[in-house]
């Protein structure tokens, strides 16, 4: 969040945070941001979808990031407001190619009991995209479609 | 294992079938997921075990459930058993669709549907 999470992001409405490299500290932020959409009115569709991404990005970012390294730490930025959410989430790893990913729902991966995170991600948010050789990515999901 | 519990699951023994019910309405993170993975591999202790896994009241879960799901099914395949589900909410069953494992695990609407299909097979 470097180039994108100083003053200007905050006047714009995006809230920072550090997380340590820890799975407990998932929980109390993923309430925090939940609650920010049942506030604003989101369905029970987007918060169903917008609770799956961001626990899944959130483990990616420390387990296959972080490699759950408790010196490094996992920086999120989020902003929600009537019409979308937008959430960062920047790790401290080694980066990795998205596109180079096995793709799950292939047959000859089906019985396999990993790498089906990013694919949950892209099927339930509206935009997932990377940055930083893969340390950042950025999830979106719009109360519309845009196209609707 | 017919008649016991954790704080995730409660495993009882219905005719011959181990029914697992998940007593948490969201399996999302690390140590209910990891919980949930334990109680099912123990299924595999006993050979030939057919179970019955009941998402009755369960809202929410991640892909590492999933994973555990692919792991205890296997395990249970090994030792002769089997792994089926059941009453699973709409929404997560669209999870289940989107990672096309709807087509890997036999997947019921109710859990009295995938008791009983084990028992008609067995008669067959």
């Amino acid at each position: 969040m470097k180039a994108r999470g100083g003053k200007a992001d905050r006047q714009q409405g995006w809230t920072e945070k550090v997380l340590p490299t820890r799975l407990e500290a998932i929980r109390e932020t993923e309430r925090e941001v939940l609650g920010r959409l049942e506030a604003l009115g989101y369905d029970e569709d987007h918060r169903f979808a917008v609770r799956l991404a961001f626990e899944e990005a959130l483990v990616n970012a420390m387990k296959h990031g972080n490699r759950m390294d408790p010196s490094c730490q996992v920086r999120l930025a989020y902003r929600v407001s009537p019409e979308r959410v937008e959430i960062r989430i920047t790790d401290e790893g080694k980066g990795f190619d998205s596109a180079a990913v096995p793709d799950p729902t292939a047959d000859e991966n089906l019985n396999k009991p990993c790498g089906r995170g990013i694919m949950l991600m892209r099927s339930y948010m509206d935009e997932v995209s990377y940055a930083s050789s893969g340390r950042e990515v950025r999830l979106v999901k719009y109360r519309r479609t845009p196209s609707s | 294992m017919a008649g016991t519990e954790n704080d995730i699951v409660r495993v009882t023994d219905r005719r011959g079938v181990t029914l697992v019910h998940i007593r948490i309405d969201s399996i999302l993170h690390d140590p209910e997921v990891e919980a949930l993975g334990r109680a099912l591999a123990a299924m595999a202790e006993v050979p030939g075990r057919r179970v019955v896994l009941s998402f009755l009241g369960v809202e929410q879960l991640t892909s590492r459930v999933l994973g555990q799901l692919i792991y205890a099914r296997k395990r249970l395949k090994e030792t002769g058993g089997e792994l089926r589900l059941a009453d699973i909410d709409p929404r997560l069953y669209d999870v289940f669709v989107i990672s096309r494992l709807d087509r890997f695990f036999r997947i019921f609407e109710r859990e009295d549907e995938a008791i009983a299909s084990f028992h008609e097979e067995a008669e067959a």
